[in-house]
């Protein structure tokens, strides 16, 4: 079946504002299609259909009107469930924010909204951000659609099926170790973490601060440059935002190669422990990049090692900090104290947080508390610092790196649940450029022999997402990879 | 290498009340098992000695004008609260009359 929005959401927005498709058609075919698959995926905690249809409404009378339209104008685009919308619910996937409903709108959907894309509605996620399957999300699990036994990673798992679906071409999500990147590989679609700063955090449900980036998933580079043009940007309410470079979508066609540029390997994040497929595929895009133009060479990042266990002290004293505010007096869910207050915060905290947050919360305490912050939180701040020096000086001699988005493709559901160590390690190959603020994109390149899509991941220094999107752009232009289907 | 710090029971319950958690009795044992796991898995941390960097890459804070933006209104700011009165958060006494 043909979609209003193949082969991508900049090609949709330009047939809207050419009058060939009304935006409410092509809102309709959205919700249509996820009332009809959506039951067996479950990408959606909630549509918006009556919103949805106003908005395509207003593009529609605009256009007619002859008023100016929006880049996105027309889009049906996904939000995940910890960015908030005036008006609507916005849980973060967990139990504690069950009936919350936001009295303003996260920026980076605002300025969605104000490029004319509609929203459909909210995507499931693991509660708070904190899990890599979509599983630990209160409203139950998110399927893959490459194989509905199969985790479609997380945290944004909701968005990533959003598109690999073909339920919308574009959705939100936020990243603050992976969590954009990795569902992206397992899902088999592009998805894109900004530099720390470049989208403003206001409105999205804080995990760990220094650490949340908003992000988005799209079948190719050419929509996130779109998304990113019309999202980045200094933000008075977010003052870790920067102000925007120029837009990267009128130059994303000025490299036809990749003649110049230097690529950088590091071994650590391409040697043992990942899967042979995963390691196949990456060996054929350097190949690939090669007979482009590019210098393709090994490269070093010593401190990579020690990246999990640093992102996971560093994370989780962050979220029992973040967390803290949920303590049943202004929002979220309260249970009787029996008249104590200490005793309805502790009974409200207990149960409205699930297992894995209760857990992080926990290891947060403690990395973070007296006795031990100085050998666990300090020390991860340390070895944070030296990754960041480590991703500088191999920036000095290459111009991006290159390694796998995940050292494994997606798995079944529930196979991981009981053993939270190896969920953690699903981040080592994302949780790095996390800690050192850097942009990164994952984009699919091929499978494992059963199917199961593979991403790889471009890492660029800071502030320059045009190049990791040039790079992948390039690439798509020269494969189709990217327009690989899950659903007909 | 330095012994990963061991997470006792006692412990736990001093972590459980620093965050305000109730831990049930049953769910403790599997909880501080798992907790003791992670910490020994990210020991190494404690025992890396190499060169500490100086910071580099931290962003850049830029703070917005020092001016007074209308605020939500007070019907916004209590809409989501489990218990409000006469304009109020209403929270059980904390200092007995």
């Amino acid at each position: 079946m043909s979609l209003p929005w193949q082969p991508s959401a900049v090609a949709l927005a330009r047939h809207i504002a050419a009058g060939e498709c009304s935006a409410q058609e092509v809102v309709t075919a959205a919700l249509d299609r996820i009332r009809t698959l959506d039951p067996a995926y479950h990408a959606f905690v909630e549509c918006w259909p009556e919103r949805a249809l106003a908005e395509a409404a207003a593009v529609d009378r605009a256009r007619a009107a002859g008023a100016p339209l929006g880049p996105l104008a027309g889009v049906p685009v996904a939000v995940k469930d910890n960015l908030v919308v005036a008006g609507e619910r916005a849980s973060a996937g967990s139990r504690m924010l069950e009936s919350f409903r936001s009295p303003y709108t996260a920026t980076a959907v605002a300025r969605l909204q104000a490029a004319g894309a509609v929203l459909l509605g909210r995507t499931n996620m693991d509660e708070f951000g904190m899990g890599s399957t979509t599983e630990t999300s209160a409203h139950g699990p998110t399927r893959n659609p490459h194989g509905q036994d199969l985790v479609p990673g997380g945290s944004s798992g909701g968005s990533a099926v959003a598109v690999a679906a073909d339920f919308c071409p574009l959705a939100l999500g936020s990243d603050t170790g992976g969590s954009v990147r990795q569902p992206a590989a397992l899902c088999g679609v592009s998805g894109l973490k900004p530099t720390y700063g470049r989208v403003s955090r206001s409105g999205l449900i804080a995990y760990a601060s220094s650490l949340d980036c908003v992000g988005a998933m799209a079948r190719c580079a050419e929509d996130l440059a779109a998304w990113l043009d019309v999202s980045m940007g200094q933000d008075p309410r977010d003052p870790t935002s920067q102000p925007a470079p120029p837009p990267v979508l009128p130059r994303l066609a000025e490299r036809r190669d990749l003649r110049g540029l230097r690529i950088g390997v590091p071994w650590e994040m391409n040697g043992p422990g990942l899967d042979d497929d995963v390691a196949a595929r990456t060996r054929e895009v350097a190949a690939r990049a090669h007979d482009l133009g590019a210098e393709v060479v090994e490269c070093s990042l010593p401190n990579v090692a020690h990246a999990v266990a640093t992102y996971y002290l560093i994370a989780t004293a962050e979220a029992a900090s973040n967390l803290a505010r949920y303590d049943g007096v202004r929002y979220g869910l309260r249970r009787d104290g029996h008249g104590r207050l200490d005793a309805m915060m502790t009974r409200s905290r207990s149960a409205g947080f699930g297992d894995e947050v209760q857990l992080r919360i926990l290891l947060g305490t403690f990395a973070s508390s007296y006795g031990y912050s100085e050998q666990m939180f300090d020390r991860a701040t340390q070895v944070r610092h030296r990754l960041r020096a480590d991703f500088q000086a191999a920036f000095a001699t290459c111009d991006v790196l290159l390694s796998p988005t995940s050292p494994v493709p997606a798995f079944a559901l529930g196979s991981q649940q009981d053993d939270p160590l190896t969920l953690y390690l699903c981040d080592a190959l994302t949780v790095p450029a996390s800690l050192a603020g850097l942009p990164a994109l994952s984009m699919p390149w091929g499978t494992t022999a059963d199917g199961r899509p593979v991403g790889v991941m471009w890492t660029a220094p800071p502030d320059r997402e045009d190049l990791v999107l040039q790079i992948a752009h390039v690439l798509q232009q020269h494969s189709d990879h990217h327009l690989r289907r899950a659903l007909a | 290498m330095p012994n990963p710090p061991s997470i006792d029971r006692a412990l736990m319950q001093h972590l459980a009340d620093l965050a305000r958690l109730h831990i049930p009795a049953e769910r403790l044992p599997p909880l501080r098992e798992r907790l003791e796991r992670i910490v020994a898995a990210f020991s190494a941390l404690q025992a890396d000695s190499g060169p500490t960097a100086p910071p580099a890459g931290e962003p850049t804070l830029r703070l917005r004008a020092d001016v007074v933006e209308p605020p939500l209104s007070l019907d916004m700011v209590l809409a989501n609260a489990p218990q409000q009165a006469a304009g109020a958060f209403v929270v059980p006494r904390v200092i007995d009359a």
